[in-house]
């Protein structure tokens, strides 16, 4: 033990540019992620901001009580489970068939004006995004115009709940999927040349060189990026959801997100609030333990 | 072992885990009093009266704030005497009000004064951090106590959530009702139509709304009638079934003979199966459960809309806005409550003499800011000066033409957002006044046009039983107080999407998932007060 700390100094010595440059990144998370962790202790008091964390009153395990007591805890649990299966099912493969695709344009000009177009939209917050799906579902928004010109009946596909779980799917895709291609380029145009050279001379297509060379060696980014993903399970992204959700489609569309926006912010039961965020937390990350160790076994690929 | 690589990705993961939890999870142990520091660095102004700057919070939907030194600040000092900061806070249906207020008082930043809103009051009384006006209110602000009455005060001590009838908040006093259905009277004098009196006359309207083209725009772009998102602001649909509704939420009133929530009583099923056959034979707005305010007040602007809920005293809004995008010189007139068939009693529009909590003073200030809270309540309930209140500042809000004060056009985007005390406690004949006042001869119609409305509209009115009901009734039950149930099967049924007898099964959850408990606590408030 006395050699290997004695070595972690030798090697701070050795390369302390690389320690002095992990410093405010390290810096940062103590700040803001590992104190603030200390807060999570209201989720076992009755917290009330006036009397502080020392003062409010110890309650155990009654917000947790009180969250699985809820009648509408299993609807907003199902939901959000659903919810988190098309993300993953859906949302989550279309950046990798979009890189794929977009390392085939061979014009340089084409494929940066395409993967700019794509990451666009991105940067528009879900607020001006929702807004501007309202206006095409509207009856005299381009959906209904269209249906029209065939003849069809208009339906305002927003108030119902049918429809609610796609427009969730279409417009995290269409928002993010541009995004998402980055580190897939990135992880591509690393790729050995070499490789595809020797493949050329074996006479393989430019569709199987995609298919036998790029995507079993994306296959590592890939896993790691879903591990990282999965831990994020229940996450849906409140701001998506709640800006897209009208009364009409609560059934479908109520989160554990939005259940505590409205019990937990709107009504400043900040315990309750925390409480529901830990549940979310510890679930993310019992998926986390699970598929990793799940992923090493089929890949002996993993986060650690 | 793992090697250090790795163990830092483990850390790293472990960090992103748990930055899930992080949202509001710290704070600072003990929340300082220091509301007053932000907005109290006082004026430099040595004389003997020393002015003292308050921050207050009130109802903004999209004027301008109040900085320190602004004209409307400047304004307010000649007027009441106090330095008043109000800074912009996004209103959107209360819902952005009450998230800021909630952030600003957990980081102990509590305004001065305040108004609370969808019952917070009721925690902040519990936890002593709004001070106990009891005492003071007729000491230091003799006019606001003389401006309520002795009744409505009672009310207020009968609800202290701290069970001790004390007085914990100013109530707004409603002694006129503001809400009503107004209609087109040009179109029904166009298309020779009676003013309806029954629900079949009414549906007949309607339908000659929609087919015979009134706004003369030869297209069928006509909308009966709608209301708004949550299903709101549409309470002349269910007020002729005795259905009590204050801005689209149902409320609390005696059926059966016990206090109810009129969402669960048989009256609004009844309102439900009308309301859906409207919309299926698209005499109410197909879009009207997207509506939001600003949608549907642009329906109703631009010529299009035959019949809406709202405000009597503001039709001049609309008419203004109709005259300017169309031309029309519109005439709404006051929907009388329907005679609907199958129901024996009689429809009211809904009224609560008790309103909302206007106004609570933070108790996490000094004994100066304090005073000068007192001040500045005292200084708003004098009635002599809601005259000027309601004029704001020259060339602001208003200007003079000819030596007359003469109301200027509203402008969001110039104009600071003024208190309004004479909404919050006036009577109707100082609404008429002020009417009046605003008029010029070129738009005088449009406010003589308010004023009828205004007038007409309070035969229909009824004060409901569950008048001056605390919101602490709802103590633990969130959803049941923000109606997200009902909204959810209302929109439902008239849609389409359940059929009516779901409305049994709304009753039934709606019982079981904190209905029944809520009840009880409302009847047992209704027992103790005695009515």
């Amino acid at each position: 033990m006395i050699k290997a700390s004695f070595r972690f100094l030798l090697n701070i010595k050795q390369c302390w540019p690389l320690y002095l440059m992990v410093l405010p990144g390290i810096t940062f998370f103590i700040i803001f992620k590992f104190i603030p962790i200390g807060g999570s202790i209201i989720a076992f008091q009755n917290y009330s901001i006036f009397k502080g964390i020392t003062d409010s009153p110890w309650v155990g395990f009654n917000n947790f009580k009180l969250l699985l007591d809820s009648p509408d805890f299993y609807r907003v649990f199902t939901n959000t489970l659903l919810l988190g299966l098309l993300k993953v099912a859906i949302i989550f493969p279309v950046p990798i068939v979009l890189a794929l695709l977009i390392n085939e344009v061979r014009f340089v000009l084409l494929k940066k004006g395409v993967q700019t177009a794509l990451y666009i939209p991105h940067f528009m917050s879900w607020v001006i995004i929702s807004g501007i799906t309202f206006d095409i579902f509207s009856l005299n928004g381009i959906f209904n115009t269209v249906l029209d010109w065939f003849g069809f009946e208009p339906s305002l596909v927003m108030q119902q709940e049918k429809y609610f779980r796609w427009i969730y799917v279409l417009t995290g895709i269409w928002r993010d999927a541009g995004w998402g291609t980055i580190v897939y380029l990135a992880a591509i145009s690393s790729m050995d040349p070499g490789i595809y050279e020797s493949a050329l001379v074996d006479g393989a297509s430019r569709f199987k060189q995609m298919i036998k060379i790029t995507l079993p060696l994306l296959l590592p980014t890939v896993v790691v990026l879903f591990l990282l993903d999965i831990g994020n399970f229940l996450e849906l992204g409140f701001d998506q959801v709640f800006n897209l959700l009208t009364p009409m489609t609560y059934s479908v569309g109520d989160i554990i997100d939005t259940y505590v926006y409205r019990t937990g912010i709107q009504e400043a039961r900040y315990s309750f609030a925390t409480a529901v965020g830990l549940f979310q937390a510890i679930i993310g990350f019992v998926l986390v333990l699970i598929f990793n160790r799940l992923s090493k076994k089929v890949s002996d690929e993993g986060l650690w | 072992m793992l090697n250090r690589k790795k163990l830092l990705t483990l850390i790293l993961a472990g960090v992103m885990m748990v930055g899930l939890v992080t949202g509001c999870g710290s704070n600072n142990e003990n929340s300082q009093p220091s509301s007053t520091t932000n907005s109290a660095n006082g004026s430099a102004n040595p004389s003997s009266e020393k002015l003292v700057d308050l921050n207050v919070w009130w109802t903004n939907i999209g004027f301008k704030g109040i900085d320190k030194d602004s004209p409307l600040y400047k304004s307010y000092t000649d007027l009441l005497g106090v330095g008043v900061v109000s800074p912009y806070v996004e209103w959107n249906g209360g819902t952005d009000y009450l998230n800021t207020l909630n952030m600003k008082i957990a980081a102990g930043e509590m305004p001065n004064v305040f108004m609370p809103w969808n019952g917070n009051e009721a925690e902040l009384a519990k936890n002593g951090a709004i001070t106990d006006l009891t005492e003071l209110l007729p000491k230091y602000a003799p006019n606001l106590w003389k401006l309520i009455p002795e009744d409505v005060w009672n009310v207020v001590k009968a609800n202290d959530p701290t069970g001790q009838g004390k007085i914990y908040w100013i109530p707004s006093v409603t002694s006129y009702e503001k809400t009503t259905g107004l209609i087109r009277q040009d179109w029904l004098d166009k298309l020779n139509l009676q003013m309806p009196k029954t629900q079949e006359e009414y549906v007949n309207v309607l339908k000659q709304f929609k087919e015979k083209d009134p706004n003369g725009n030869g297209k069928a772009d006509e909308i009966p009638t709608g209301g708004r998102e949550n299903a709101r602001w549409m309470d002349h649909l269910y007020n002729q079934y005795g259905v009590a509704m204050l801005e689209g939420n149902p409320e609390w009133d005696l059926y059966n003979g016990e206090l109810t929530y009129s969402a669960v009583s048989p009256n609004m099923k009844d309102a439900l199966a009308f309301i859906h056959q409207l919309y299926q034979q698209k005499l109410l707005d197909q879009e009207t459960f997207l509506n939001d305010k600003a949608a549907w007040d642009g329906k109703i602007d631009s010529n299009v809309v035959g019949n809406y809920y709202h405000w009597g005293q503001t039709t001049w809004m609309h008419l203004s806005n109709i005259e300017q995008a169309t031309g029309a010189k519109a005439d709404f007139s006051v929907l009388p409550i329907l005679q609907a068939p199958g129901y024996e009693g009689k429809g009211f529009i809904t009224t609560k003499q008790v309103g909302n909590p206007a106004w609570v003073v933070s108790s996490q200030q000094d004994e100066e800011h304090l005073m000068t809270s007192l001040k500045f309540l005292n200084g708003i309930a004098d009635q002599s000066k809601w005259s000027d209140l309601y004029l704001g500042v020259e060339g602001m809000h208003y200007k003079l033409v000819d030596g007359k004060k003469t109301v200027l056009p509203e402008d969001k985007s110039t104009q600071q957002n003024r208190l309004n005390p004479y909404d919050q406690f006036g009577t109707i004949e100082f609404q008429e006044d002020l009417l009046n006042q605003s008029a010029t001869p070129d738009n005088q119609w449009q406010y003589d046009q308010s004023i009828k409305n205004m007038k007409d509209l309070q035969q229909y009115v009824k004060v409901i039983a569950g008048d001056g009901m605390p919101s602490s009734v709802y103590e633990n039950y969130p959803d049941i107080k923000n109606h997200k149930l009902w909204q959810e099967y209302a929109t439902k049924i008239i849609i389409g999407t359940y059929p009516i007898d779901k409305f049994d099964e709304f009753v039934d959850k709606w019982n079981k998932s904190g209905g029944e408990a809520v009840t009880k606590q409302a009847r047992e408030w209704y027992a103790k007060v005695g009515k």
